[in-house]
C-alpha cells in the first residue's frame, strides 16, 4: 500500500475505451444533428399541459409573432415550388420580371423554411398549400403575446379552407396537478 | 493521456532499444482526443432531440349547427385586460379574474373553481368561448388547456361581437382603468 502511495509520478492510465466511447457519441452526434434553421422572428411559445407532438413531416406552420405579423412554412421542397408556382410566379411575370429572374426567386424559395405572409395574402397562400400538398397537417404557432384577432383571423381561415384540424404549438409547462 | 500501444509493446525505460526495434511505440493522441471531446461537447450542447409540444384543435365545420337548451349554455368571455366573465344562459355574468397574479402561468382559482362547480352540476353544459380581439392568445391556450386537463370536450369558440361588449361593459365600466396583464 505505502509503496504504491509513494509512486505516483508519471503514471499512466491507459484511455483508450474511454476514447472509443467519444468517439463513438461523437460519430452519433454527428450524424443525427439537424440544424434548425434560423427563424426570421422569436416566437415567445405559450405553454400548456398539451405532451403531443409535432407531426414529423407535411406541415404547413402558420407562425404569428407578438407584433401579429404572419409567417409561413412549409416542411418540403415540392409543396414550395408549388405554392410558388400558383401564387408568386404569376405576380412576378405581371410585375414584367424575367424568365431567369423568375427561376433565380424560385431557387431562393425553395430554400425558404419561412417566409413573411401578409394578412390579406394569407388566404392565397393557405389555399395554395393545400393545393400543392393534401395531406398537409397545419400548425398554428403564435407568441403567447399576440393579440386574440391575429390568431383568430387564422383560425377563421383554417376553418373557411374547411381545415377542422389543426395543431397549435405550446411548450411543457412543467408544473404538476 | 490516450496512447496508442502496439500488441507486442513493452514497458518504457528501454529507450536505446525501442528506436532499432519499433516495437512498443506510443503516438501522443492528446490533441486529438482534445479536439475530438471539443467536437463532443458542441454537438451535445446543439442537438435538439424534442419536438415542440403541440395541442390538437378539432373546430365544427362551418355550416353545422347544434340546438342546445339556452339553461345548457355557459357564456364565457374574455375581456382584453385579463378579466372573465361568465354566465348561465342569458343569465347577468359574473366577473372574476383569469389570473392571481399579472405574470403566473395558469388561471386563477376562481376560475378552475367555477368550472368544476358548473360542469359537475350540469352535465349538459356547453361552454362558449368569446374571447375580444384585443384580448391575448394565451389567455385561449391557457383555457383550452384547463379544459382539456379537467375533460371538459363541450366548448366552443364564438365572435366576440358588440353585444358581447356591452354585456360585459356595464360590469366592467368600474374596473376599465386595471392595467392590462402582460
Amino acid at each position: 500500500m505505502s509503496k504504491v502511495k509513494s509512486k505516483r509520478i508519471g503514471f499512466r492510465i491507459d484511455m483508450t475505451p474511454m476514447v472509443d466511447v467519444a468517439f463513438l457519441l461523437l460519430t452519433f452526434f454527428m450524424l443525427t444533428t439537424k440544424f434548425r434553421p434560423p427563424e426570421p422572428v422569436q416566437i415567445d411559445l405559450p405553454s400548456s399541459h398539451a405532451e403531443q407532438k409535432v407531426p414529423e413531416s407535411d406541415i404547413l406552420t402558420v407562425s404569428v409573432s407578438g407584433d401579429n405579423r404572419y409567417f409561413m412554412g412549409v416542411s418540403s421542397q415540392l409543396s414550395r415550388t408549388r405554392i410558388f408556382e400558383r401564387v408568386v410566379q404569376p405576380r412576378l411575370e405581371a410585375a414584367g420580371m424575367s424568365g431567369i429572374a423568375v427561376t433565380d426567386s424560385l431557387q431562393g424559395f425553395k430554400l425558404a423554411e419561412v417566409f413573411p405572409v401578409r394578412k390579406n395574402e394569407l388566404p392565397h397562400f393557405v389555399t395554395a398549400a393545400r393545393f400543392a400538398n393534401q395531406r398537409l397537417r397545419p400548425v398554428v404557432k403564435a407568441d403567447a403575446n399576440a393579440d386574440f384577432e391575429a390568431v383568430n383571423h387564422v383560425l377563421k381561415l383554417f376553418k373557411e379552407s374547411n381545415i377542422l384540424t389543426f395543431n397549435l404549438v405550446t411548450v411543457l409547462e412543467k408544473e404538476v396537478r | 493521456m490516450g496512447m496508442v500501444d502496439s500488441p507486442n509493446g513493452r514497458d518504457s525505460g528501454r529507450k536505446a532499444k525501442r528506436r532499432r526495434k519499433r516495437l512498443g511505440f506510443h503516438i501522443d493522441m492528446t490533441p486529438m482526443v482534445d479536439v475530438a471531446f471539443l467536437l463532443l461537447t458542441f454537438f451535445m450542447l446543439t442537438t435538439t432531440f424534442s419536438r415542440a409540444n403541440t395541442m390538437e384543435i378539432n373546430i365544427p365545420p362551418e355550416n353545422s349547427e347544434v340546438k342546445i337548451a339556452e339553461t345548457n349554455v355557459m357564456t364565457f368571455r374574455i375581456a382584453r385586460d385579463g378579466y372573465a366573465f361568465w354566465s348561465i344562459g342569458e343569465g347577468t355574468p359574473r366577473k372574476m379574474r383569469l389570473y392571481d397574479e399579472s405574470d403566473a402561468m395558469t388561471l386563477s382559482s376562481e376560475v378552475r373553481q367555477v368550472l368544476v362547480q358548473q360542469t359537475k352540476a350540469n352535465s349538459k353544459l356547453v361552454i362558449v368561448v368569446k374571447i375580444s380581439d384585443q384580448a391575448k392568445y394565451k389567455y385561449l391556450v391557457d383555457l383550452i388547456d384547463e379544459f382539456n386537463m379537467m375533460n371538459i370536450d363541450r366548448f366552443s369558440l364564438d365572435d366576440f361581437t358588440d353585444a358581447d361588449a356591452k354585456a360585459i361593459g356595464i360590469l366592467a365600466s368600474g374596473i376599465t382603468e386595471v392595467p392590462d396583464l402582460n
